[in-house]
């Protein structure tokens, strides 16, 4: 969907993004994830051309960006940035509207979409529609500002840190509703963060950028491998690499047959971490598997 | 008397600490208040000279004559004073103040009269001292009042010019303030006052249109090149230095060089003396504020709000339109407000290149060092300035969209 | 280094400026050559040093009581015992704003006669304005932390403020004051009209007599001193950058 051919910017001498190639698979969500400075938020900001590429290509379904115009391109691209950027003298209604109303759609066609996601993006239409920015929490501004990116529908959506700036209790909130929101729409992401678990929480693709280059590229279980290099170990933290691993790696697969008679049930879907964590709190080695099947704690050791 | 002096001082005195919701601008207004109605008393409400080559005398207010509106002074005073310690109220203070004004007016007008009776003919009445100050604290009683509303540090005291100029003008009418010298003098001189004041107005309204001409379409076209940008705020700056009646009388030699050039010119009007050079020259200086404002306006929206909207889409000319000038349409008022109110001063040194104006009558006034000439023409300088800022404040609060207030 | 060189640069102007003064009287062909109708085109009823000193006495001394009043008055408005007056003071700025210096010059000339000191009166009210706006900014700017670290760690208000509040504030300080000292040069040439002697003398004669190469030397001398009064309290700033 968005394909990155050895783009590269500088500033001055120093390359902010250096020779990057990356393949962002479509309705994936892909975790840009990096330190501050590294580049991730310069090489996202191409794909929608506010920022242009000294040399390479980027490639939007198959189309070279450079040749459509960039009011154009962005007209098909929902953007979201920590600050949020709602427009402080606009009403939430207007402000959702935003590209709808640049694309001339009809006011009744508007009208219905701008309560459609306001629905989908949690907010009640009814309350909602007619505050002004100021008039809302971070949490609610932001929902506001992913409705606002999502208004004219667009196939792709870039999301620049944008749940940086909120309480951990909103963040955690926000992820839930983001996930949800890409499970219904099918969306294709590129989501910016620096936040270690926030990457592994959303990322189903995860790229790692240091210095203006890409170090890592792949799903979170092969960035995290046992063999990642020092730069990756360094940015998930030398001692918790393996335990964000164990996040990355579903409970199932690492189970064994046979029963575990009143041991704790594992829940559907949980990772070997969820696991690790329902062992230590019940003071158990042992762990049943919903549908059968038994989970020890060495199990859990070879896996990592 | 000296009672409600003391209720009014000890008021201010035992302004409670902010426990209570007594607003920030109730000490301040309280002692202006208090100040605006013992002055009167204490530096003398009129001077009277028997003829008009003799200097004045202070003379005692002939009380009885002007009891009710000397009561109704004492009483707004008060009023201003006791309204100003609740925030919601403040407006109401700020009114009271202007009718306070009003009514100090009146008593000096009623007293002037019984002051003149069976005095001669040729004996002249003028506002003492107090009055003149009493006046003054009363027009910043106001403006502190103004200032708790405003939420931009702006004390434009738009309300108690709303009550006071309108009466202002009934009192005139009324033929209550007839006795005092300066309406001798401006019925003497009626035609030429309001021939003045329209001239006056006419060359600052030229100045700012024509600075505008020149700074709006600059100042869009800087924003995105800093080059241009330091030239014209290197310009405009500099043009603050040169002295503004240098400049007007340097801008007559080219401007007689142009139109003894090219005669259209001069049978337009525009010549080395008259309304040209001073409009150029008042203009040069509103380059600053205009500009200023300008630029300062359409940098309102933060970066990462411009940044959002292009990501959304909106071209350059969609962001000046929806985001650069509705977000910063309060700083270009001010910037205007600025210039306005600069464009009436100046325009008072218009009449030093024939140009005449208000100034024209002021300096006659310092010419026969004649102080009731002077204020004849001083005071509508004074008027139409602060009329010029007060309507201007109001537009910037009115025009501010909704969300950009706080 | 680097300020020395400018010093030396602010110097070499300063000294130009004086030459030019000098030279003045002796450039007739200059004046006549630029304004060829006018008789007497070089200035020659004052001598120009002269000039120039009283129009530095009056608006430096304007300057100087403008100062430091308007930083008490600052300094004032920002304790909290003055949070009170801040109302008062903004009244005062609107007012000031309102009403033109030529105003206050005409309306203070029956009071106290012609000469210097309307002129000085305007003077002070005008260059306490940017003076008292710049300390109240300066010292609204400081951070609450910072005081509040002052505090903590047992300050007095006096020391809180010499030690504190006045060395953070100083940058916008000194600037309002060089707005002040520039503004109170360039406007000090309206006190002519009041007959206060300075270098705006030869302008206002001059438009009494219809003689432009006396404007022209006026203007041109006071818009110099002002842009090198400038230049040089610029050297008292921190650089930038």
């Amino acid at each position: 969907m968005i394909r990155f051919d050895a783009v590269t910017k500088r500033y001055g001498p120093r390359a902010a993004v250096d020779a990057v190639s990356l393949e962002v698979r479509a309705r994936r969500i892909c975790v840009l994830l990096g330190e501050s400075g590294s580049g991730k938020s310069t090489l996202m900001r191409m794909v929608n051309r506010l920022v242009e590429p000294d040399s390479g290509r980027i490639m939007l379904d198959g189309r070279d960006i450079a040749g459509v115009p960039p009011e154009a391109l962005r007209h098909g691209i929902g953007y979201v940035i920590q600050s949020v950027g709602l427009f402080p003298h606009w009403r939430v209604a207007q402000n959702v509207a935003t590209v709808p109303r640049l694309l001339g759609w009809e006011d009744a066609r508007v009208a219905a979409r701008v309560d459609a996601l306001l629905d989908l993006v949690g907010l009640p239409p009814d309350r909602f529609r007619d505050r002004l920015p100021h008039e809302l929490s971070g949490g609610q501004a932001q929902r506001v500002g992913l409705a606002r990116a999502l208004a004219a529908d667009p196939p792709v959506l870039l999301m620049d840190e944008p749940f940086s700036a909120l309480d951990p209790g909103i963040r955690r909130e926000l992820q839930g509703a983001l996930r949800d929101i890409h499970a219904g729409t099918d969306k294709t992401i590129l989501f910016v963060t620096h936040d270690v678990e926030e990457a592994l929480l959303l990322a189903d693709e995860l790229a790692v950028m240091q210095d203006g280059r890409l170090i890592a590229h792949g799903r979170p279980g092969e960035v995290l491998a046992r063999d990642a290099g020092p730069a990756v170990r360094h940015l998930f933290g030398e001692q918790t690499l393996a335990f964000h691993r164990l996040g990355t790696l579903p409970a199932a697969g690492a189970a064994r047959p046979g029963e575990a008679a009143a041991a704790p049930l594992l829940p559907e879907g949980a990772t070997l971490k969820q696991a690790l964590m329902l062992m230590l709190e019940h003071g158990t080695d042992q762990l049943a598997m919903p549908g059968g099947g038994a989970l020890h704690l060495s199990d859990i050791l070879a896996a990592a | 008397m000296a009672e409600a002096r003391s209720r009014l001082l000890t008021d201010a005195a035992a302004t409670p600490s902010p426990a209570v919701a007594i607003p920030r601008e109730a000490t301040a207004a309280a002692l202006l208040a208090a100040l605006a109605a013992v002055l009167p008393f204490l530096l003398g409400w009129l001077s009277v000279a028997p003829n008009r080559l003799v200097s004045p005398r202070p003379v005692a207010l002939p009380m009885a004559a002007a009891a009710l509106p000397l009561g109704l002074f004492l009483l707004c005073c008060l009023g201003v004073a006791l309204l100003a310690r609740r925030r919601a109220l403040l407006p109401w203070a700020e009114a009271v103040a202007g009718l306070a004004l009003l009514a100090l007016l009146a008593t000096l007008g009623l007293g002037a009269g019984a002051a003149l009776e069976g005095a001669s003919r040729l004996a002249r009445v003028a506002p003492g001292a107090g009055v003149w100050f009493s006046a003054l604290a009363l027009l910043l009683a106001g403006g502190c009042c103004a200032a708790g509303r405003g939420r931009m540090a702006d004390a434009t005291p738009t309300r108690f010019l709303a009550v006071a100029l309108p009466g202002l003008a009934l009192l005139v009418a009324s033929g209550l303030l007839d006795p005092l010298s300066l309406l001798k003098e401006a019925a003497q001189r009626g035609p030429e006052l309001r021939l003045a004041l329209l001239r006056h107005a006419v060359l600052a309204a030229g100045a700012l249109t024509l600075a505008a001409a020149v700074a709006v379409p600059l100042s869009l076209l800087a924003l995105r090149r800093p080059r241009l940008e330091a030239a014209l705020m290197t310009l405009a700056n500099g043009l603050q230095v040169v002295p503004s009646i240098a400049l007007f009388g340097l801008l007559m030699a080219p401007l007689a060089g142009l139109a003894a050039m090219w005669p259209p010119l001069r049978a337009a009007g525009i010549g080395g003396i008259g309304a040209a050079p001073a409009v150029i020259g008042i203009a040069a200086y509103l380059l600053l504020p205009l500009a200023a404002g300008m630029l300062a306006g359409l940098r309102q929206a933060p970066p990462e709000l411009i940044d959002a909207a292009r990501g959304q889409g909106m071209n350059e000319r969609a962001i000046l339109r929806h985001l650069r000038v509705p977000l910063g349409l309060g700083a270009m008022l001010g910037g205007l407000r600025v210039a306005a109110v600069q464009a009436v001063g100046l325009a008072t040194l218009a009449a030093l290149v024939g140009a005449g104006g208000l100034g024209a009558i002021v300096f006659q006034g310092i010419g026969q060092l004649a102080a009731d000439l002077i204020l004849l023409g001083v005071l509508p300088v004074v008027a139409l300035s602060l009329c010029v800022d007060a309507l201007l404040a109001a537009a910037q609060r009115l025009l501010m969209p909704p969300g950009t207030r706080a | 280094m680097r300020l020395s060189r400018r010093a030396a640069g602010v110097l070499a102007q300063a000294l130009a400026f004086l030459l030019a003064l000098w030279a003045a009287p002796h450039l007739g062909w200059l004046w006549g050559g630029l304004f060829p109708e006018v008789q007497r085109p070089v200035w020659d009823q004052r001598n120009w040093f002269a000039l120039l000193g009283s129009h530095l006495l009056l608006s430096l001394g304007a300057a100087a009581v403008a100062a430091v009043l308007g930083l008490a008055g600052g300094i004032l408005a920002t304790r909290q015992s003055g949070r009170r007056l801040r109302p008062l003071l903004d009244a005062l700025f609107s007012l000031a704003q309102a009403v033109p210096p030529i105003a206050v010059i005409a309306l203070a000339l029956p009071a106290l006669g012609f000469g210097a000191a309307p002129t000085l009166l305007a003077l002070v009210l005008y260059a306490c304005l940017p003076v008292l706006r710049g300390a109240v900014a300066g010292l609204d700017g400081v951070p609450p932390g910072v005081l509040d670290a002052a505090r903590g760690i047992g300050m007095g208000p006096w020391r809180g403020l010499t030690q504190i509040e006045m060395p953070l504030a100083l940058p916008v300080v000194l600037s309002s004051l060089r707005l002040a000292v520039v503004l109170s040069i360039a406007t000090a040439a309206v006190g002519a009209m009041a007959g206060a002697e300075c270098l705006g003398t030869p302008i206002v004669v001059g438009l009494a007599n219809n003689n432009g190469a006396y404007v022209l030397q006026g203007g041109l001398f006071t818009a110099w001193l002002a842009l090198l009064a400038d230049r040089a309290l610029a050297l008292l700033l921190p650089a930038r950058r």
